[in-house]
């Protein structure tokens, strides 16, 4: 039975992530960053005295962000492309593939796999950020309670918000892993260019800045399309708006989310149209 | 010879990717601008500006949006040890990056400007041989030419933190203590007075500068309008003080009895009269 025989399937989808899902918490690596992350942001407290510049509860803020993101983006690029080669390595990629199954199904299968795994690390690293940030605000309010004659300072609301869009751009960062694992030969490859596609990601704004008026027409062309090739990861960098005036606008928070989504359907869509052009 | 179409394919899949992500970010574009213009204006450090000192020191990771007040705080602490060692160059340049990579802490801005401006004119006279060695002439030169240094960094601060009170004081701080330029420092205290975070001495210095450039009756119409406005239960706000600035500018005016100023709300006596004798 060929694959244009069947109809694309959901929960055959739903059980090539379930199980790339469980594949991903039963590695080593995702338990061992996971940790990491969490150690980290509780130990935001011990790294109080470092703290020079913004108010304490800003710094953990900081601080936990800092974790999330660091870790957050190598476990995404290293577990999706360890995911994707351990099916080419191990052969199984051959035997689901000989089966009435679309290559679409197998790409965004796994992107959910991955994505889910990301979005318990996220959870979980916020869930403790926030609880540690309840914890020390609750303290000070006990002894500055003239700091807080209007109650509480943290915008906890806005805290998630801006997880939930950490976790949207790891999704995008998933999807362009994919990508590369999909005419990738290697596992090295594949985390060695996802790493710089990340670095391009975030800082190819600035290269928007200083070249786009450029007097060389053909390098400001050059930069332009480049600024329009690689996403701008920057765009989630909304940590920043929280306890600043209105704090994160919900307008902009949905855009950044539909930016997210629609990155993530169109590179996942190139990713399979990739793969489908590969011999296994 | 055949043409092999199949060799081609790579390059087909590749060109179409590369076309798909262009006309994704094309099509997006209309997305991302609003967005990104709203997320800009309330970060002053993500400009290319303000990023320039920073790029290519290794603090990469602390660029890509996690870690910034963390990587600054340390690199705040290297600046500090390398002060210790009266290194100008190393000082100046490590300030300048630390509030690149996080310019939100007033902190850094402050203290950074007061390593500019007090510190390093005394380093510069150590090196020319000390105090009795070097001329009161070169020793202004020094003054002059980190108090420059320093108001520049002020006013580069005052982009990120628009009318910021505390770094208006500091600016008009260097006018005053090392440029001595009190008509300059009067008009940048009364500025940061106006500002309603100001703290309250801002307008008190004011005035007293102006009684300085003997200008008393200037100081005398400025306190008289303060006092009003000032609060009773802010230990900072001083009313009394101010109240008695004004008494000793009417008795240097020589204002008669019935002109004089009368406070709205209670303050506690200004110049008592002196003991009777016993």
């Amino acid at each position: 039975m060929s694959v244009a025989s069947v109809p694309f399937s959901f929960s055959r989808l739903s059980l090539i992530a379930g199980n790339t899902f469980l594949e991903a918490v039963r590695q080593k690596l995702f338990n061992f960053l996971l940790l990491l992350a969490v150690g980290l942001v509780a130990s935001a407290q011990f790294f109080r005295e470092f703290n020079f510049g913004s108010s304490e509860l800003k710094f953990i803020s900081d601080f936990g962000f800092g974790a999330l993101i660091f870790f957050g983006s190598a476990l995404t690029i290293a577990t999706t492309a360890q995911l994707f080669f351990s099916e080419i390595e191990n052969r199984t990629a051959l035997t689901l593939l000989a089966k009435p199954l679309w290559r679409a199904e197998f790409v965004f299968g796994k992107f959910l796999g991955v994505f889910a795994v990301i979005g318990v690390f996220c959870a979980l690293t916020i869930g403790l950020m926030m609880a540690l940030l309840w914890h020390r605000e609750g303290q000070l309010m006990d002894i500055r309670p003239e700091d807080f004659a209007n109650g509480r300072l943290i915008a906890y609301g806005d805290l998630v918000v801006v997880g939930v869009l950490q976790w949207l751009k790891f999704g995008v960062l998933a999807a362009i892993v994919l990508l590369i694992a999909s005419f990738s030969n290697t596992n090295l490859f594949t985390v060695v260019t996802g790493f710089f596609v990340l670095v391009i990601c975030h800082l190819q704004y600035l290269a928007r800045d200083a070249w786009g008026n450029v007097d060389n027409p053909l390098v400001g062309l050059v930069v332009r399309v480049l600024g329009f090739v690689f996403p701008n990861f920057q765009l989630f960098n909304l940590a920043d708006q929280i306890g600043q005036g209105a704090g994160v606008s919900p307008i902009v928070a949905l855009q950044v989310a539909g930016y997210a989504v629609a990155y993530i359907g169109v590179i996942g869509g190139l990713a399979v149209y990739s793969f489908r052009n590969r011999e296994i | 010879m055949r043409f092999d179409s199949a060799a081609l394919r790579p390059f087909r899949t590749g060109a179409v990717v590369a076309l798909g992500l262009f006309a994704a970010g094309v099509a997006l574009r209309p997305l991302e601008a609003p967005a990104w213009q709203s997320i800009r204006a309330g970060q002053p450090a993500l400009r290319l500006e303000s990023l320039k000192d920073a790029l290519g020191q290794g603090v990469t990771v602390g660029l890509l949006g996690g870690f910034r007040a963390i990587v600054a705080d340390l690199f705040w602490i290297r600046t500090n040890t390398i002060w210790e060692g009266n290194d100008l160059p190393g000082t100046q340049t490590s300030i300048k990056l630390v509030t690149a990579i996080d310019p939100r802490p007033l902190y850094f801005w402050l203290n950074g400007s007061r390593m500019i401006a007090y510190d390093m004119p005394n380093w510069r006279i150590d090196k020319a041989g000390g105090y009795d060695a070097v001329p009161d002439a070169v020793k202004r030169r020094f003054d002059e030419e980190q108090s420059s240094v320093a108001i520049k960094y002020l006013e580069n601060a005052l982009e990120f933190h628009p009318g910021e009170p505390l770094l208006i004081l500091e600016i008009a701080n260097v006018h005053l203590n090392r440029l001595k330029d009190n008509e300059t420092a009067a008009k940048l205290y009364l500025e940061a007075s106006r500002h309603p975070d100001a703290p309250f001495y801002a307008a008190r210095i004011h005035a007293e500068l102006l009684r300085k450039l003997g200008r008393n009756a200037e100081a005398y119409a400025f306190l008289k309008q303060l006092h009003p406005t000032l609060p009773t239960n802010d230990i900072g706000a001083m009313p009394d003080v101010v109240l008695g600035r004004i008494r000793e500018l009417e008795e240097e005016m020589g204002i008669p009895e019935t002109q004089r100023f009368q406070p709205r709300h209670a303050s506690a006596p200004v110049l008592p009269a002196a003991p009777p004798a016993p």
